[in-house]
């Protein structure tokens, strides 16, 4: 097969779907309709509710190619996406974007249902993030549906994806990551149900989303699963237009709350930088930033998002990450209000999220979506957590810089005597005296050339800006 | 449908969609219980109950609006 060999292999996960499989061929992103599903495809991007959507962005842009573009031979219907350009997938998402990639699954699912088209499949899998905007990207989920029948067979999938997620992550704190990056199709209302207290049972959202449908397991009969015709269209129509509402409300109830409590990490900028050194520190980024012109960036430890911000506002694309989801969260809620290109992602670059699925090779490791795929790495007030709390080795972080940078990286030193530093090596100062500024720029120097250095004011923390040593000359 | 009543109406209106089922169906709890197949009995239920609500909207109807 004529697959160009892509660091960031997508979408082998295809192999479930009986309607067709997603390619990725020389960097094109295509899709080969198998021919019992291509008629309805077709149908399908002319309906209203397709051009809409595709328009508005909300669903992936699609164009059928001709075949012959195509040469692997037995491909009649071919399908080219727009190219989504950073994958993530829910275990990577604040509770905030899972909550998102709901509501757009309903939106299009009812849009979608006025043009005679159903959706098949309910799960955030057919979702991914451009940006901060959710982007609906499996256009083989919409089938055309019998008019009488009154079913939504994906409801309880869509229960155990998004719905129990996001009320385990409400009612009990519990981040998506646990939740789905071990079991592909979600939580089991039996397990909230043995979560939940005595009283906590009998309340919705429990009641209807945990309770019942543990209390009505095993009472299916093989019938209930054949379709059964209503008896008029309209009535159909009615059923699962109620349906789909009542997901939405269900979805509107569990909306994670606007916590003000983001304080995690914060303390980092808002006690220990002054206003004049937080100006500092901007002005070094901005000209790091007009300096070096990068079209991507990663910013590692984003915390408030506030550095990512400004580099979105220069013109980069952002990937922001970092380990505590309620502060991606509010990056995400301040990047969909600014319309500003980050895509705010729930990973500790000390412990990314591996390769996950069938063979370890459905959704790709964080890592290898990520190696060279960004013109400007940022690690800001960062470096000494790693270096302190992770005890990861200042080569190996630095050698992890290189790699995934294309050209950039800037990043943040923080002396021992830092207060921050003293604070987190929690009275074991001898393991971490050697860390001077001296060391940590001999370190650098294997690998990197300085461009711009500052010290701010008053702190004993350093801004270096470096360019890795090899990168092509722009 | 509002979305706002009071919770023992919830509850109550959740319970009567369900309690039917629950007391006329057995539980084959010995047997293999497939997961996930008590979300799926009540999405069934609850599309009946609304089959039930369109006929009594449709008869709200005729005697309101296209009477009108």
């Amino acid at each position: 097969m004529t697959v160009a060999h892509d660091p960031a292999p997508s979408t082998p996960r295809s192999f479930r779907d009986p309607a067709g499989t997603l390619i990725e061929h020389h960097g094109r992103i295509l899709r080969v309709v198998y021919p019992q599903a291509a008629a309805d495809l077709e149908s399908f991007l002319e309906t209203a509710a397709a051009r809409e959507g595709m328009e508005s962005g909300k669903l992936v842009r699609s164009v059928r190619i001709p075949a012959s573009e195509f040469p692997e031979g037995s491909a009649d219907y071919v399908v080219e996406h727009e190219r989504i350009p950073f994958a993530s997938y829910p275990y990577e998402w604040p509770p905030e974007m899972l909550h998102a990639a709901g509501e757009l699954t309903i939106e299009l699912a009812r849009r979608a249902l006025a043009d005679g088209f159903g959706l098949k499949d309910a799960t955030p899998y057919n979702v991914l993030f451009r940006g901060s905007e959710p982007v609906f990207v499996d256009v083989l989920s919409f089938e055309r549906r019998d008019p009488l029948d009154a079913s939504w067979m994906p409801y309880a999938q869509f229960v155990r994806t998004f719905l129990l997620p996001l009320l385990a992550a409400r009612h009990f704190g519990m981040p998506l990551d646990r939740v789905l990056a071990g079991a592909r199709d979600g939580l089991e209302p039996e397990t909230v149900y043995r979560w939940a207290g005595a009283f906590q049972r009998l309340r919705p959202p429990f009641l209807n989303l945990v309770s019942i449908p543990t209390w009505l397991k095993g009472r299916e009969s093989a019938a209930m699963y054949r379709p059964q015709p209503s008896s008029s269209a309209e009535k159909a129509q009615f059923v699962l237009e109620g349906l789909l509402k009542n997901c939405a409300r269900h979805l509107k109830a569990l909306a994670p709350p606007v916590s003000d409590s983001t304080w995690s990490g914060y303390l980092d900028h808002k006690s220990l930088y002054s206003a004049e050194q937080l100006a500092q520190k901007e002005g070094f980024v901005a000209e790091a930033l007009a300096l070096a012109r990068p079209h991507t960036v990663l910013d590692v430890g984003a915390n408030e998002g506030h550095f990512s911000s400004l580099a979105a506002k220069q013109g980069a694309s952002v990937v922001a990450i970092d380990s505590d989801p309620a502060v991606v969260g509010s990056i995400w809620r301040r990047a969909k209000r600014e319309h500003a290109d980050i895509l705010p992602l729930v990973v500790d670059l000390t412990r990314p999220t591996p390769a996950i699925g069938w063979r370890n090779q459905e959704c790709a490791a964080f890592l290898d979506r990520a190696r060279g795929r960004f013109d400007m790495v940022v690690m800001l007030a960062v470096l000494h957590h790693v270096l302190v709390t992770e005890r990861i080795p200042i080569q190996q972080v630095l050698e992890l810089a290189s790699e995934l940078t294309r050209e950039y990286v800037l990043i943040e030193f923080v002396a021992p005597d830092d207060p921050m530093f003293r604070r987190i090596v929690r009275g074991r100062e001898g393991l971490y005296s050697h860390m001077t500024q001296a060391w940590f720029e001999a370190a650098a120097a294997e690998r990197f050339d300085p461009v711009r250095t500052k010290r701010i004011d008053g702190l004993n923390r350093w801004l270096y800006l470096f360019r890795r040593r090899g990168a092509p000359n722009s | 449908m509002t979305s706002t009543s009071p919770l023992p109406v919830r509850i109550a209106k959740t319970l009567l969609i369900c309690l039917p089922l629950l007391l006329a169906t057995p539980s084959k709890a010995h047997a293999y219980a497939d997961p996930g197949t008590g979300a799926f009995v009540y999405q069934a239920a609850y599309a009946a109950f609304l089959g039930g609500t369109y006929y009594f909207r449709r008869f709200l109807d005729r005697l309101w609006g296209k009477r009108k």
